[in-house]
């Protein structure tokens, strides 16, 4: 375990987790003294149906003041400053966001809005610019991924200029966190998958990541252990409320883990790629995640190695020297992309070159990938990587991941070994 | 005469740090407008930056500052250390003196001082993370290799930039930092 010799670490989110979580949500708005709740969602959760238990689960002793089904898969500002008019027209006085990361993002881009006054999101860029409590927020996730039902950053797209804007502030924490397996029940295995890794994901960087402490590692090693033993089990098997519900504690847990220690490479790499080429986020996460830790070997090596104990069990670490167990936690994330792969009939991606939209469309043609490193130099989670990235070091590694080859670690510019924290 | 009345006047730790801070941040300043017409990837990332673009990085909650700014034709230009009164885009600001000291006398490197949260940024990242890169490269050429390696992740191989040149603008650096 290592302990930084200083380090800030921050979660107040209240967390229901279980069966009957929903039936909770009235009471819990009445202690924060909210009665005309606004539900925010996109069109895949309300088509599946969700709306209706969310609502089913509330409306008998809430007013719902309104509910705004239209967040787009990229949350934009433009969205963000509509939903704000509506909650304002219709008198409401919280938010129930129910969704993944899309619509979680919009939800507290709003509740910046709504709170502090304004019409246009843009007016509150950067970091400093929220100070002050807001209006109650309830996340409701129904993707076991983003874990934004723990995070303190909203990310949202402006795409007149192709960027994403990220407005971190410890107010953006949501209130409540539900956790209720009948949220994700209806999610597909095809995105099941790609949202799983994106826990898995954010539990391995912010072990490894400069920001480290031991309570962000204590929720990393338990997010991967949960994901590794329950991921490619429910995506076999959708119906398996137990491994859903163990995946929706995964992505909170990763959640609370990197909201306060960051992320780095993976991320870093997978917001430029998703801003450059719109590939959904999770599947960026699947395909960079070994890169990112074996981009690290020289700095964290250690710090990986400890990895595989979660990712493959007791006996397994056991048997592996201490030396390979990096290397061997590595082949094991390739092993489980390649079984959802599997798992799926091929929709969830391994490299770059094989990600295509619905109509068969290649979505990250080979000469985008300098665009998508320019990109990646100018985004904030880079500054937590151990390892320096530049302009050449992020093709280079876009390069093998077009591709889906091992990375050729002779080619990592190094900048010494090991890394203090 | 009693002595002990009149108690020698020391100037206090704090006092001194204030001071060794700001003449950094000057000197750093300086550089940074100097290096901006001599090295070319400095003069890039300020090029990528909007026209008239000013930016102060200090400690909070009193200063020191340092203010940088593009001009409106472009030319980088040192701006001084009072940010009152000058329209600023970005803020960067360290949250105390204890923790600014231990960044400018690099016991903590720039990386860890961001990973201990131990700096405020109020303004676009993305330009943030610029003059962070801007950052690194003037410590590179105002410092020796063995105190610039602490501060920075990794110390740029000097094979990707010739050695004459990377003389030759140290040198030029410096005499700007210090004349013009
Ligand atoms: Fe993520």
């Amino acid at each position: 375990m290592i302990l930084p010799s200083y380090y800030e670490f921050c979660c107040r989110v209240k967390t229901i987790s279980g069966q009957k979580a929903l039936e909770k949500i009235p009471g819990a708005l009445a202690r924060m003294n909210s009665f005309r709740p606004m539900i925010i969602t996109d069109k895949g959760v309300s088509g599946a149906g969700l709306i209706k238990l969310v609502s089913g689960a509330v409306g008998k002793k809430v007013k719902i003041g309104a509910i705004y089904d239209d967040v787009p898969a990229d949350s934009d500002y433009k969205v963000v400053n509509a939903i704000a008019k509506i909650y304002r027209s219709k008198g409401c006085d919280s938010i129930i966001v129910v969704g993944g990361g899309s619509p979680i993002d919009t939800a507290k881009g709003v509740n910046i809005l709504v709170s502090l006054g304004g019409n246009n999101l843009l007016d509150y860029c950067g970091s400093g610019s929220v100070k002050q409590k807001l209006k109650p927020l309830i996340a409701v996730p129904t993707t076991s991924g983003t874990g934004s039902e723990m995070t303190l950053v909203a990310v949202i797209a402006d795409k007149d200029r192709n960027i994403k804007m990220a407005f971190p502030s410890y107010f953006l924490l949501p209130d409540i966190a539900v956790l209720d397996p009948r949220m994700t029940k209806t999610l597909p295995p095809f995105l099941t998958a790609p949202t799983g890794m994106d826990a898995f994901t954010h539990a391995c960087e912010a072990y490894i990541g400069l920001a480290k402490n031991p309570l962000s590692d204590t929720s990393a090693l338990q997010a991967i252990q949960l994901v590794s033993q329950n991921l490619l089990k429910v995506v076999k098997n959708p119906n398996d409320l137990n491994g859903r519900l163990a995946l929706a504690n995964a992505s909170a847990l990763a959640g609370l883990s990197f909201s306060n220690s960051m992320v780095g490479l993976v991320h870093n790499l997978g917001h430029a790629t998703g801003g450059v080429c719109h590939v959904p986020h999770g599947a960026c996460m699947s395909i960079f995640l070994p890169y990112g830790l074996e981009y690290n070997f020289h700095k964290v090596g250690d710090l990986i190695g400890d990895l595989l104990y979660p990712i493959a069990g007791a006996e397994v670490f056991a048997e592996t020297p201490k030396k390979a167990r990096p290397e061997k936690a590595v082949a094991c994330i390739r092993q489980l992309n390649q079984d959802l792969h599997d798992a799926t009939g091929g929709r969830h991606f391994r490299n770059l070159k094989e990600i295509t939209d619905r109509s068969g469309k290649q979505l990250v043609p080979k000469e985008t990938l300098p665009l998508i490193a320019k990109t990646a130099i100018g985004d904030g989670s880079k500054v937590y990587n151990t390892e320096e990235i530049t302009y050449d070091d992020a093709l280079m590694v876009l390069e093998h991941a077009y591709e889906g080859i091992p990375l050729n670690r002779k080619l990592i510019k190094k900048g010494g070994k090991g890394q203090k924290f | 005469m009693n002595i002990n009345k009149y108690p020698e006047i020391k100037p206090g730790v704090k006092y001194i740090k204030k001071i060794y801070i700001a003449v950094m941040l000057f000197i750093v300043g300086r550089a940074m407008q100097a290096a901006s017409r001599i090295d070319k990837t400095i003069k890039k990332e300020f090029e990528d930056l909007p026209d008239g673009f000013t930016f102060s990085l200090g400690i909070l909650p009193n200063g020191p500052y340092m203010i940088v700014g593009k001009n409106e034709k472009g030319k980088v230009k040192y701006m001084g250390w009072n940010p009152a009164g000058k329209k600023l885009d970005l803020k960067m600001g360290i949250k105390n003196m204890e923790v600014a000291f231990l960044v400018f006398s690099f016991q903590e490197s720039t990386t860890v001082a961001f990973a201990h949260d131990r700096f405020i940024v109020d303004g676009d990242l993305t330009n943030a993370l610029a003059i962070v890169r801007v950052l690194d490269l003037v410590e590179v050429y105002l410092l020796p290799k063995i105190i610039t390696k602490l501060a920075v992740k990794r110390y740029p191989k000097w094979s990707e930039l010739s050695p004459v040149r990377k003389h030759i603008n140290r040198i030029l650096i410096y005499v700007r930092t210090f004349t013009v």
